[in-house]
């Protein structure tokens, strides 16, 4: 059986008048890449920070490898490595020296420290940058410097909090495969961002939050089954008769159906060979149109879909 | 020890604004007081002279010797031209001609056009020589219109004008203690001390205490105490090596300890802790660099100016003074001018300096720490530790 690594139990915290969380409860299991995936505001932020002992929180409880956590939990802390969104590291001290001060928070053997940062090193691809002072690093290696310094006492748990923002799709997909590797080497993850792309791409669970509530909680299949579109087809057209939308609206299986002037885009919910049956209708009544392609529920339909707005709409 | 060794590295990497300010300080203070001596004892200038006697009378010869009895008397062939390229080359300072007949027109009373003199600069040695023989010729005429003869005119005149006048050197040190060159040492130190200690020390404070990496440390298994100790040595260490090497200067300027040497180091460690506690303060704020150095030019030079650093406190206005009384550094100087000399000493006066110094560090570290806890009170929900409650 997988152990608990982190237990969240009705979760309240209060700015005053404002509920940032609202009875928020989570269980991540070991070896999982945990996804928190909200917009900005939506609480995740603060999740963290009560999970870290960085906040205090009104009710509720918090564990970590089955033991409270509180701000002196440094038995805990230990095995926590966190890399935040903004990148925190002493701009006075080479790659090499940052890494071997924040691993050096947690590790005092020397010789095991040497290896650990050579690790890290190696791990976020800064071998040829070891002598630089970040200043003098591109935003997508400082970024990876962010992270190394945050994982190279080998953490049982990293927490990173939204750690791509503002990097290059290089980068990004280089930071992406690293933290699979992490995971692959016994980390469990927890993973905040509002980019649902990588959450899909990186997360084996997933919880959706807005407004300090966690709103919807599974695997990204599971998510996608909990909303009612299925697939969703354009077809880019031009003219399209008002009683052609309508017949094609009222098809099984179809619950939508819009036509803006160029495209003509189609919801359906569940049910099979649904372009078929659209195709055929334009087929039979002798319109042309240009490209079709269909496109299966994102995150993003899904926030969309429960919450009414869409993910990124709501970025500060 | 990994935050003190990270602080260790980050104030190394400050440090040069620091060492430019010490060096600086001390390039200056330490040849002037190798050169100090010079001002103990006082010699009368002395200019090198050319004097063509066409006269050559008894009384021509009677005022060389008169001139030569301070200046070097210089023999250049009797040609215009020699005189002129000797002047221009500063080969001598001075040329007198004195003409024929000199020697007739001065028994006869008259001072003017007695002789012709040549320089090239107005020097005041050079002034002085002509005064000198102005009042060489109007003694002589006075003595000869009290009755003297020419010749005890002339005789009197000499013995007149070779007494010397005695020349007593001002000092103001205050009877065995600080060497004047250590009082001003001393009296220029707190502005050097402010610069050094609140330029160096704020910005790597700063740098370590920024929220983001605050944030990240808290993560950490090193404990907050833990932290905020190692900080606090390396501040330590940096205040201590900056007033050891200051403090070991000033005894070897002064030659030696004695008790105004050690007043003078004890009014400056005291002022070295106000600037610290003044440090932390200020570093507790979250400022940029630039604001910083803003900070520590209005702390060092308004200090200075206001308090009698650069300006000696008898020479400001009872306004100024009355608003620098509540400047510690206007007390480090009150009690620095008593050790100097230039205000009489006080024991009572000296221990109410030191007192009210530490005053001053004890009222800013008071207010670093209500301003800090005010600070977390707004700051609660990125700042405030987490004190779980009870489910």
């Amino acid at each position: 059986m997988e152990n608990t690594v982190v237990k969240i139990e009705n979760l309240v915290k209060r700015y005053g008048e404002l509920i940032a969380l609202d009875h928020f409860s989570l269980e991540i299991k070991e070896g999982e890449i945990f996804g928190l995936l909200g917009p900005n505001g939506s609480g995740k932020t603060t999740t963290i920070n009560c999970l870290l002992s960085l906040l205090s929180y009104d009710k509720g409880n918090i564990e970590l490898f089955g033991k409270k956590m509180t701000p002196v939990s440094y038995d805990i802390k230990k095995d926590i490595g966190v890399i935040m969104q903004n990148v925190a590291v002493l701009n006075e001290l080479t790659v090499y020296e940052n890494i071997d001060y924040f691993c050096g928070l947690y590790i005092s053997d020397k010789a095991l420290r040497k290896k650990y940062v050579e690790e890290a090193v190696e791990f976020a691809g800064l071998g040829d940058f070891v002598k630089f002072y970040p200043k003098k690093l591109s935003g997508g290696l400082l970024r990876r410097l962010n992270i190394a310094c945050g994982i190279a006492h080998k953490p049982k748990l990293i927490i990173l909090d939204e750690p791509t923002v503002a990097v290059d799709p290089q980068s990004r997909n280089r930071i992406l495969e690293g933290i699979e590797e992490l995971n692959r080497a016994g980390a469990t993850v927890i993973y905040t961002s509002h980019y649902m792309e990588e959450v899909e791409q990186l997360c084996t669970r997933i919880a959706i939050m807005d407004k300090g509530r966690k709103i919807a909680e599974g695997t990204k299949e599971e998510l996608k089954r909990m909303i009612r579109n299925t697939e969703t087809v354009t077809i880019e057209i031009i003219e399209l008769p008002e009683e052609v939308r309508a017949q094609i609206a009222s098809l099984p299986h179809v619950y939508s159906a819009e036509h803006d002037g160029e495209r003509l885009v189609i919801c359906c919910s569940g049910g099979k060979h649904n372009l078929i049956r659209i195709l055929d209708v334009l087929q039979s009544r002798d319109l042309g149109f240009g490209r079709v392609y269909t496109e299966l529920p994102t995150l993003n339909d899904v926030f969309l879909e429960i919450t009414g707005k869409a993910l990124r709409d709501k970025e500060d | 020890m990994q935050v003190f060794n990270a602080f260790l590295k980050v104030l190394k990497k400050r440090s040069l604004s620091a060492m430019i300010y010490i060096a600086v300080f001390l390039g200056i203070a330490i040849p002037m007081a190798s050169s100090s001596n010079a001002t103990e004892a006082m010699k009368l200038t002395s200019l090198d002279i050319c004097v063509f006697d066409e006269d050559g009378t008894d009384a021509s010869r009677e005022l060389i010797s008169l001139l030569a009895e301070n200046n070097k008397i210089v023999t250049l062939e009797n040609d215009r031209d020699v005189m002129t390229d000797a002047l221009y080359y500063e080969w001598i300072d001075y040329a007198l001609i004195i003409d024929k007949g000199y020697a007739e027109k001065l028994a006869a009373g008259e001072t003017n056009d007695l002789f012709r003199s040549y320089h090239m600069h107005d020097s005041y040695s050079v002034v002085y020589v002509t005064n000198l023989l102005s009042e060489y010729t109007s003694t002589v005429k006075a003595f000869m219109t009290s009755g003297n003869s020419f010749s005890d005119a002339l005789s009197k005149t000499a013995d007149a004008l070779s007494t010397d006048t005695e020349v007593t050197m001002k000092s103001f040190s205050s009877g065995g203690g600080l060497k004047d060159i250590v009082g001003f040492y001393y009296r220029y130190l707190p502005y050097i001390l402010v610069s050094v200690i609140l330029g160096t020390l704020c910005p790597v404070i700063v740098t370590m205490n920024s929220r983001d990496l605050r944030f990240r440390t808290s993560c950490s298994s090193i404990r907050s105490a833990s932290y905020t100790m190692q900080l606090f040595l390396g501040s330590a260490i940096f205040v201590f090596a900056v007033l050891a090497l200051f403090t070991v200067v000033g005894i070897v300027l002064n030659g030696g300890i004695n008790g105004d040497m050690l007043l003078a180091v004890a009014n400056s460690i005291i002022f070295s802790l106000v600037v610290t506690a003044l440090t932390v303060f200020v570093s507790g704020f979250e400022i940029g660099p630039n604001i910083q150095a803003l900070i520590t030019q209005i702390a060092s030079l308004g200090m200075s100016f206001l308090c009698g650093v650069f300006v000696p406190q008898s020479m400001l206005g009872g306004g100024v003074l009355a608003a620098a009384r509540f400047l510690p550094m206007y007390w480090y100087t009150v009690l620095n001018d008593m050790l100097m000399g230039d205000t009489r000493f006080d024991a009572g006066k000296a221990a109410l300096c030191l007192a009210v110094e530490a005053a001053f560090a004890v009222m800013l570290v008071v207010l670093t720490v209500l301003v800090r806890r005010q600070s977390s009170g707004k700051n609660a929900p990125r700042q405030k530790k987490a004190e779980p409650a009870a489910a």
